[in-house]
């Protein structure tokens, strides 16, 4: 059913081999930390499926009147995501959701999107191309283009094995985005290398990891009488994300049904959800402003005054967000940390897709 | 080397095993064993219910969930017990789940006096770091803690309602278990499996037991007392007894 990807990356070593290929083999060498990324046993990556994810990804033809790609929204240099507080799609329409970063996408299992509407890369990528708001939901008109299109259709036959342009589906399209972005892996951050003993953290860096970690918890410890920031049951390692649903206290809610947006209650039907989002991946955070599923928060400053102050009421906020008690030194050490989570590599290498 | 890597090994060795004469021991039946979640006797409901707590306050249960290792039936006249299960991780944490979860295992027919299992992880796997586990395995539910404090081998989490004002805005985070304490439950029971008769098992865990008993209930509206995770080692070790003591095991 699901393999390693072990395979995966040995032949985007090979890949790179080729030359000018370089990006797509990034730090397969420092996985070590990770357990190792799930991928479905009908779409094991190839050499040609992520080479045509790639290209996929940053070719408007993909929208309805192919002025958008999924690189619009997740550019490169952002870490894959926007920089917009909501997304704008095509003919500019504002989308209802913030668009987050990539990095490491590959490695949530378990839900996708803001409220874990799809499970697995593949279906994801069905949405965006679906969505009028994002590309114009028109997948007849995208398959007829790839199916017509005399270096795709050719790339598509090799890569899946396909007889005549007409078996080109939407799901090999799925398929080769997804191989594509189970590629976007970034274990390379200060904090990737402070813990492979490759660096040390400054002296604020190491007390916002305390404040992360409630390091404090440990009575004899050196940190013993810190304020905990609690972020870890959520945000947490590797991937800063535990890929599940709450309220972290955006909105005050005196009844549920009073949430703007319904979150994972909207998708679960259930009333006791609604106002929860999954909890994002902090990697690459500090590079992936604006901050919550609306994009409501321009800094990561702004971000640890909301946690610090406990978040607003309501009856589902998770019982793991409240007053912090954080002066304002501690406060900033752990903005300090979060921007150890970037990974300048990753951003560099991502840059070199572009071509 | 990862631990998935064993895997095709064992298979070998147990097939291996086949080759021998004792082929006619190992034949094996399905056997599913239910684990219910209650508070005060009734199914656990996650955040849509209000539960009454006997110093006066209300709760919403956002969270229960537990580890059970190496979960093993005793074969009757003595011999090695037989595992079910190394790991499992037993947890309701959405209102749109069941009290009661079944899981099936497999184990040989058979005469048996009881069941057992340990409350957390077990040593030798708290003692192996979640990325040498496939990404799915129950020890990558982004339960460990840390290099020296390991996995979470239980939690408890809820919003009370003190002051019965009808919002529930004090916290409550219970976070336990260390290799200290680690506890074996048995259960005895005499049992036959034999694919016909079997008896069905439910496991009962009750979050009010693990809180409080007719005598002496946890004090949640103590400020000390409301977020437990590891550090003040009395409470914790007080808080886990509760819970790995209230187990009881439902026969039909
Ligand atoms: C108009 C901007 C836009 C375009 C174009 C777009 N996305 Fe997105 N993407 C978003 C937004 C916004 C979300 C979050 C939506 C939500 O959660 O409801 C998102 C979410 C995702 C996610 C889920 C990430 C996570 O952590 O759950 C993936 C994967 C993704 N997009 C890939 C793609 C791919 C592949 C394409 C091209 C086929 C694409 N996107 C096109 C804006 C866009
Ligand atoms: C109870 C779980 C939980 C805890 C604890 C928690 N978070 Fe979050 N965090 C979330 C959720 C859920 C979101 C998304 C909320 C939304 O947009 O509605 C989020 C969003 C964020 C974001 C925005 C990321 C982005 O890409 O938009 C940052 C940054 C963040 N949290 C940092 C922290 C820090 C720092 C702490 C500790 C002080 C912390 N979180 C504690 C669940 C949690």
């Amino acid at each position: 059913m699901i393999s390693g990807l072990a395979g995966a990356f040995l032949l985007l070593g090979t890949l790179a081999c080729d030359g000018g290929e370089v990006a797509l083999t990034a730090k397969r060498e420092h996985l070590e930390a990770f357990a190792d990324m799930l991928v479905p046993a009908d779409n094991p990556a190839t050499l040609e499926g992520v080479a045509l994810g790639r290209d996929l990804f940053f070719d408007p033809l993909l929208s309805a009147d192919s002025t958008i790609s999924c690189g619009t929204c997740h550019r490169p240099e952002l870490a894959f995501s926007d920089g917009l507080p909501l997304s704008r799609g095509i003919g500019g329409r504002l989308g209802r959701r913030n668009t987050p970063g990539l990095a490491n996408v590959g490695y949530l299992h378990q839900h996708l999107f803001w409220d874990g509407r799809a499970v697995g890369l593949e279906a994801q990528a069905l949405h965006p191309i679906a969505e009028p708001h994002e590309m114009g939901g028109d997948w007849a008109t995208v398959l007829g283009k790839l199916r017509r299109h005399p270096d795709y259709w050719p790339r598509f036959r090799s890569a899946f094995g396909l007889g005549s342009p007409d078996q080109l589906e939407a799901s090999h399209v799925g398929k080769a985005l997804a191989q594509f972005q189970r590629t976007l892996v970034s274990s390379d951050s200060k904090y990737d290398r402070v813990q492979r003993g490759e660096a040390v953290f400054s002296t604020a860096e190491a007390l916002g990891e305390a404040i992360f970690f409630d390091f404090a918890d440990d009575p004899e410890g050196p940190y013993a009488g810190l304020p905990t920031g609690e972020c870890a049951h959520c945000h947490t390692p590797p991937h800063f994300t535990n890929q599940r649903f709450f309220n972290n206290g955006l909105d005050a809610a005196a009844h549920l049904e009073d949430f703007g947006d319904p979150g994972r209650g909207g998708i679960t039907g259930s009333k006791a959800e609604l106002g929860l989002f999954r909890a994002p991946g902090l990697r690459n955070v500090a590079l992936t402003a604006p901050y919550m599923h609306d994009g409501r928060m321009a800094t990561l400053e702004e971000v640890v005054a909301h946690y610090n102050g406990g978040g607003e009421y309501a009856e589902n906020k998770s019982a793991n967000v409240f007053p912090l008690g954080l002066d304002s030194v501690q406060a900033t050490a752990l903005v300090a940390f979060l921007q150890t989570l970037t990974d300048s590599s990753f951003v560099t290498q991502s840059i070199m897709l572009l071509r | 080397m990862k631990y998935a890597l064993y895997l095709p090994l064992f298979i070998l060795l147990f097939a291996l095993g086949c080759d021998d004469d004792d082929v006619l021991s190992t034949q094996e039946v399905d056997f599913p064993i239910s684990f219910r979640a209650e508070f005060g006797g009734t199914p656990l409901a996650i955040q849509s219910a209000d539960y009454a707590y006997p110093t006066g306050a209300d709760l919403k249960i956002q969270l229960f969930q537990y580890y059970v290792s190496d979960l093993e039936l005793l074969p009757a006249g003595g011999g090695d017990p037989v595992q079910l299960s190394d790991i499992e991780l037993i947890r309701w944490m959405s209102a749109t789940e069941a009290a009661t979860t079944t899981r099936t295992f497999q184990a040989p027919i058979g005469d048996y006096v009881g069941l057992r299992f340990g409350v957390g992880v077990s040593p030798d796997l708290n003692a192996q770091d979640p990325s040498n586990f496939a990404a799915d395995f129950v020890l990558n539910e982004n339960e460990f803690w840390g290099p020296s404090t390991r996995y979470v081998f239980a939690k408890i989490e809820a919003n009370a309602d003190l002051e019965n004002d009808g919002t529930f805005d004090t916290p409550l985070t219970y976070h336990l278990g260390s290799d200290a304490l680690y506890t074996t439950v048995t259960f005895n029971r005499t049992f036959t499996l034999d694919g016909t008769q079997d008896p069905d098992f439910t496991i009962v865990a009750d979050v009010l037991k693990a809180l409080a008993d007719d005598t002496d209930s946890f004090d949640i509206a103590n400020p000390d007392q409301q977020r437990i995770h590891g550090g003040n080692q009395a409470i914790a070790t007080d808080l886990w007894n509760r819970l790995a003591d209230q187990f009881s095991l439902e026969t039909r």
